[in-house]
């Protein structure tokens, strides 16, 4: 094999079909872009799932009545309710949240607005916390149980399940991921159809040289060679133009958009090593689809 | 060298074969001019051996390969036996002319220093020696058929086809070329010539196999090209 003559026919190939070499990079790096996205949402999205899964809970509000009667749950109704959500297996803990814990807490969360001021800690239910057993990473069983339990239970004034509010969150993050992953499957399949072309119009304006490296006794792979280099380089290129283009899009856009939810803890924040860890991930996959789809090219339409 | 047995060779678009059971032997050394008109047949014939096409029926032997059953990753060793040279030159026109002949050796690996050796030599035998890096479009059309043949006989191939490499070129530049491929088929290289060119055909009186409508008609020893034609 001779490595200096097949560079050199592929530095020719990429220089003499320059424009569509540009559109080739340019597409495969949009279509790896879009992918690159849809791979950080997709961690982003199940990182955010793993916190809300830690945090989330089923919140048992107590009535009025019980509520302003038993400030440390010692009663018998606050008690047996406690007790029965305790024995349960698929409950992890239990936590009592009195009207005057209620009311600090009602305080922090709207600081400085005129509803603050007009709560009463009388006004607010008493809560039992519950936390539930994760069982194959989903605690829909326990949810399931609790709500069962507290249904027409004296005391019971309503129960809040605060994973129904995150799933449509989550629903929402499902849809833009897929969203994004469609979007990408349409491009890839615009840039695989310009890898053949490129390769096909490639081999075309080499077509004495193809002719003349047939008819001297090259072999197929040897003639394939520099078209396949080619395709693999321009898909290589791409997948690194993607790269830097998700680094300035997490730079220039994600972190300021994020900054302020990230800092809070309401979702993840896209760290670098992220960016990076999906960049890397990118250029096997540009050339591995670019290598094959010059392959398939070569093999279907093109005699060499 | 050469044996084709009863070869024919149909094509989708036509009902009358190209090759209608074509039987020839062509001997090693031997210098055989393929005449006859356009249709005839001589560039099927060409292709068959250099395993362009495959026959539809018959038997195809070029050295001791079995060309129409040859696996097709087999087929560069047969092409490799072979030299080729057309009428329209088929020359890079963005190499020079060191670069063109040096190409048929690259492209099938041979070694640079081999490359360094070889073409300065094939280049002296064409008669090119001090034009190794001109660009074809600045020799005559006599010089770059040499340096089509130079490509074609660079590797030392076994048997030398040339499909009317005279056709493009003036009598007495013909008359050159005709010198160099006497001059190659002397070092012992089987060649098989295609051609309309009388004169030559007349001039050099070898063997002459003619071909009309797919057929053999004639497969003679120095012979000239016809009466009457």
């Amino acid at each position: 094999m001779r490595t200096d003559f097949v560079a050199r026919e592929v530095a020719t190939g990429l220089r003499r079909n320059v424009t569509m070499t540009a559109a080739m990079v340019l597409t495969t790096a949009i279509s790896l872009l879009m992918v690159g996205t849809g791979l950080l949402a997709v961690k982003t999205i199940d990182a955010t799932e793993s916190i809300y899964s830690d945090r989330l809970e089923i919140r048992v509000a107590l009535t009025q009545d019980v509520s302003t009667a038993d400030a440390e749950c010692t009663q018998p109704i606050c008690a047996g309710l406690r007790s029965t959500l305790e024995n349960s297996p698929l409950v992890a803990g239990v936590t009592y949240e009195n009207q005057q814990e209620a009311y600090q807490r009602f305080q922090e969360l709207f600081a400085g607005q005129s509803v603050a001021e007009l709560a009463r800690p009388q006004s607010l239910p008493a809560t039992l916390r519950v936390k539930l057993v994760d069982q194959d990473g989903s605690t829909e069983a326990g949810a399931a149980a609790v709500k069962q339990a507290m249904a027409n239970q004296v005391g019971v004034r309503t129960v809040i399940d605060q994973r129904d509010v995150v799933a449509k969150l989550f629903d929402f993050l499902g849809g833009v991921r897929n969203v994004t992953f469609a979007l990408a499957l349409v491009q890839a399949v615009a840039a695989l159809l310009l890898i053949s072309n490129t390769v096909q119009v490639s081999a075309y304006t080499r077509r004495t040289e193809v002719g003349v490296m047939r008819l001297v006794g090259a072999t197929r792979w040897y003639t394939q060679l520099p078209f396949l280099v080619e395709a693999v380089i321009t898909g290589v290129v791409g997948a690194v133009l993607a790269g830097a283009g998700l680094l300035v899009g997490k730079i220039a856009f994600i972190d300021s958009l994020l900054a302020g939810i990230a800092q809070n803890g309401v979702i993840p924040p896209v760290t670098l090593a992220d960016v990076l860890t999906v960049s890397v991930y990118l250029v096997p996959i540009g050339a591995v689809i670019a290598g094959i789809t010059g392959y398939v090219t070569l093999r279907l339409y093109v005699k060499v | 060298m050469i044996r084709l047995e009863r070869v024919t060779k149909m094509y989708k678009t036509s009902t009358r074969p190209a090759l209608d059971r074509v039987s020839v032997e062509v001997d090693k050394g031997e210098f055989v001019f393929l005449i006859g008109p356009s249709g005839s047949g001589k560039s099927t014939f060409l292709r068959l051996l250099l395993r362009e096409d495959v026959p539809t029926r018959g038997k195809i032997w070029v050295t001791d390969l079995d060309v129409a059953k040859l696996p097709r990753r087999k087929v560069p060793r047969l092409r490799q036996r072979i030299g080729v040279v057309f009428q329209d030159f088929r020359l890079l026109t963005n190499k020079t002319v060191g670069e063109n002949v040096a190409f048929a050796l690259e492209v099938i690996g041979k070694s640079p220093s081999t490359v360094r050796k070889v073409v300065p030599e094939v280049l002296e035998l064409v008669g090119l020696e001090g034009k190794v890096d001109r660009m074809p479009h600045e020799l005559s059309g006599g010089e770059q058929q040499r340096v089509a043949i130079a490509r074609a006989f660079v590797n030392r191939p076994l048997v030398l086809l040339a499909d009317e490499p005279t056709g493009n070129l003036d009598p007495d530049t013909s008359q050159d070329i005709m010198l160099l491929l006497e001059r190659i088929n002397r070092t012992g290289t089987t060649v098989v010539m295609a051609t309309h060119d009388h004169s030559i055909v007349d001039s050099m009186r070898r063997r002459v196999v003619e071909l009309d409508m797919g057929q053999v008609v004639r497969d003679e020893a120095h012979a000239v090209y016809g009466v009457g034609r």
